[in-house]
């Protein structure tokens, strides 16, 4: 168990976590509603001369197919330019270190990798890439692709409101979700992170010549402001290799705790959003509670082992409460970046790390959090009506056959692609081939390698070792079914919805809003993701635990 | 051609291939140029890697990396094989106060001056927030400027 003081610490951070999320979100909704607000001024020029250049008609809302194409297409246009970039970045301006072009299969995963905001990294960023791919693919993707999800969850909510004639028009929604919501906040981020002392030059790397003699570099760059969009926007994917265990990307614990809350503020604020945007501000309980509950679960199980104070794979700075915490929450909210070496976690914590990949809505990532809560909250809905006999109704829209195949496809899609690769990257020999053994040590990195792909996490133990054209491809295919098969679901669920009619509340309807609703969602979400993964948790970090390993360093590779 | 009348995939072209090359201009060069020149014009030690120098003025690396010290008269880092990032900058208050028998017997200050210096440079902490740490640079640089005579040669050798 930890100390009174830690629990002091976790409990002010997330109280401030939420008192500002609270705070924030009705600013999301006032976005996404285009209602008339002081920014427009400053912004609605800017805005306007894009709608005008690019022939958006700023009025027209879409059905569920276009807007999920026109989001697709976007995507894949993005990942396009950065591919281009990355590929060749030998030949681009702002390349001081004088790298390579990346490899077509690393770069195909890095750029799939980070448009769906995934940002598995299969390669050390210092090492790599040129100041102008930092900012021109990686910035660019992360703050693109958190727009794309936030853009994606709003136009879920859209579909619930009684009125609505679409989802919204996804040109107009993209634009404002970044004009207004990511550069403002992570212009804020950056320029603290900057003054609490991560750098932000484009210098070039600075030789010296150590106190004793001899020769260092310092490895400086733009960092400050891909550390801010890769937390606000639940990206995860830093500037360094050791993402942020590097001290110039996160120095101190004041920066630590900073990062934490970015990653949790806008998952977080979308949890209060639902129900102040379809006009029933009561119908966010369950989704609020749902998401802090099992993340309070989650907390719960990783901090069962006493942190260590530093141990191999941490980092002095943060020691181990810090890093067990920072790994709940990075995960909880399908970060993935990472304060420490995973294979210095205690197993326990890796499966919390685990229950939030799984689960993906504790709160979750970004937009595509709250649209897995709305689903859980469907199937809930569907459960208790069995259970009831009575036909199961949400908002007084009648839950209808389709509408639960949609969700059941949407939820099974994860298991398939996280457990069907896992079995053929052993198979295969690929697992061998890196050094991973047949045992839990190594069944938990393999298994992670693809619940953190699926969940669009992109926290991992591979690291550069998964640099194989085997873990690029099979990872990158992984990444993209797991974005966008459950977003098109949810998105033609959502899009069904439209014009159905509503049945006014009776006194045996099902009360959505109330705690017990929210405790038998909770319940539900346990038993469901529990029953599908607990064969492959036990087998993983659960036999880790028994085994009485306390990290992953001994025994997990192949000897 | 007015705009009903174009293939559709073209009708479509604009608006994709449009969106993603004006969010490449806005995310990827205008918002970290911004920052950059905000963070260069207000915070230049911050923005340039927090470098720390001997008194001489000899640029010798950045307070937030490891400076790979090997020599038995300064505190050293841990084992960076151990550690997350491998460049570690920082000890814990026992780690560095194991060191200090071993610093006073090859410099000849005392060791009480040591741990003085030890309790004074601790790091990390605020309000109830974090665990204290020392950095071995900024320990190191201090001992340096505080003892020319015994640190002499590291000066000089530039």
């Amino acid at each position: 168990m930890i100390s009174p003081l830690e629990i002091a610490e976790l409990v002010l951070l997330l109280a401030v976590v939420l008192l500002t999320a609270w705070l924030y979100a009705p600013f999301i909704v006032k976005v996404f509603k285009r209602t008339p607000s002081r920014v427009d001024k400053l912004l609605n020029p800017i805005e306007n001369s894009i709608y005008k250049l690019l022939g958006i008609q700023v009025d027209r809302s879409m059905g569920w197919k276009e807007y999920f194409f026109s989001a697709l297409l976007v995507n894949i246009a993005q990942m396009a330019i950065a591919f281009v970039i990355l590929t060749e970045q030998g030949l681009l301006p702002l390349n001081p270190m004088h790298f390579h072009g990346m490899s077509w299969d690393l770069a195909l995963n890095t750029v799939v990798s980070f448009a769906t905001n995934t940002n598995l990294q299969h390669y050390a960023g210092e090492m790599t890439l040129s100041y102008f791919s930092q900012m021109t693919a990686i910035q660019f993707l992360q703050f693109t692709s958190a727009a794309t999800g936030l853009c994606c969850g709003v136009a879920m909510v859209r579909g619930f409101i009684l009125q609505s004639k679409g989802l919204g028009n996804f040109y107009v929604d993209f634009v404002r979700a970044i004009t207004r919501i990511f550069i403002p906040i992570c212009f804020v981020a950056a320029i603290i992170l900057v003054a609490l002392g991560v750098p932000q030059t484009l210098s070039g790397y600075i030789t010296v010549q150590t106190v004793e003699g001899a020769t260092q570099q310092v490895l400086v760059g733009p960092v400050a402001s891909l550390v801010s969009i890769m937390q606000v926007g639940t990206n995860g994917g830093g500037y360094y290799g050791a993402n942020s265990a590097y001290p110039l990307q996160n120095p101190s614990p004041i920066t630590d705790l900073v990062q934490i809350f970015l990653m949790l503020l806008i998952p977080t604020a979308l949890c209060f959003i639902f129900g102040d945007y379809i006009g029933k501000k009561k119908e966010s309980l369950p989704i609020i509670v749902g998401a802090y509950a099992l993340f309070a679960i989650d907390l719960g199980i990783a901090f069962i082992p006493n942190p260590v104070t530093v141990g191999p794979g941490l980092e002095t700075r943060f020691g181990g409460f810090m890093s067990t915490f920072w790994t709940v929450v990075t995960t909880a909210v399908t970060t993935g970046s990472v304060n420490a070496s995973l294979s210095g976690i205690h197993p326990l914590a890796i499966l919390a790390a685990f229950m939030g990949m799984l689960i993906q809505s504790t709160p979750g990532g970004k937009g595509v959090g709250l649209m897995y809560l709305l689903m859980y909250i469907i199937i809930t809905i569907f459960i208790v009506g069995l259970m009831s006999g009575r036909t199961p109704e949400y908002l007084g829209i009648k839950i209808v056959a389709r509408d639960v195949k949609l969700v059941m496809v949407a939820f099974l899609i994860h298991p398939l692609i996280i457990i069907i690769p896992t079995v053929i990257a052993y198979a295969s020999g690929a697992a061998a081939a890196i050094g991973m053994g047949p045992n839990s040590l190594g069944f938990t990195q393999i298994l992670y390698e693809y619940t953190s792909s699926a969940a669009n996490n992109g926290s991992d133990f591979l690291g550069t070792l998964g640099n194989t054209p085997f873990f690029n491809v099979s990872t990158a295919i992984v990444i993209f079914l797991g974005r966008y098969g459950p977003i098109m679901c949810l998105l033609a669920l959502s899009g069904s919805m439209l014009g159905r009619k509503r049945a006014t509340a009776t006194e045996s309807s099902l009360k959505t809003s109330s705690w017990t609703f929210s405790l038998v969602l909770v319940a539900s979400i346990l038993v469901l993701v529990v029953l599908t993964f607990f064969p492959f948790l036990a087998l993983g970090p659960i036999l880790a635990y028994f085994q009485g390993h306390l990290n992953f360093f001994s025994l997990g590779l192949w000897v | 051609m007015p705009e009903e009348n174009k293939p559709k995939w073209r009708k479509h072209a604009r608006p994709i291939i449009g969106m993603a090359v004006i969010s490449l201009l806005i995310c990827g060069l205008f918002f970290p140029l911004l920052i950059t020149g905000i963070a260069q014009a207000t915070m230049p030690y911050q923005a340039n890697g927090s470098r720390a120098y001997l008194p001489n003025g000899r640029l010798v690396g950045s307070y937030l990396i490891d400076n790979n010290f090997t020599e038995p008269v300064f505190f050293q880092a841990r084992n960076q094989s151990l550690t997350a990032s491998g460049v570690d900058p920082d000890i814990t208050v026992p780690e560095a106060q194991a060191q200090v028998p071993r610093i006073s017997n090859w410099t000849g200050i005392s060791q009480t001056t040591l741990l003085n210096l030890i309790n004074s440079n601790k790091e990390g902490t605020f309000w109830i927030f974090g665990s204290p740490y020392l950095d071995v640079l900024n320990l190191n640089l201090i001992l340096i400027q505080q003892y020319p005579q015994i640190y002499q040669k590291y000066v000089a050798n530039t």
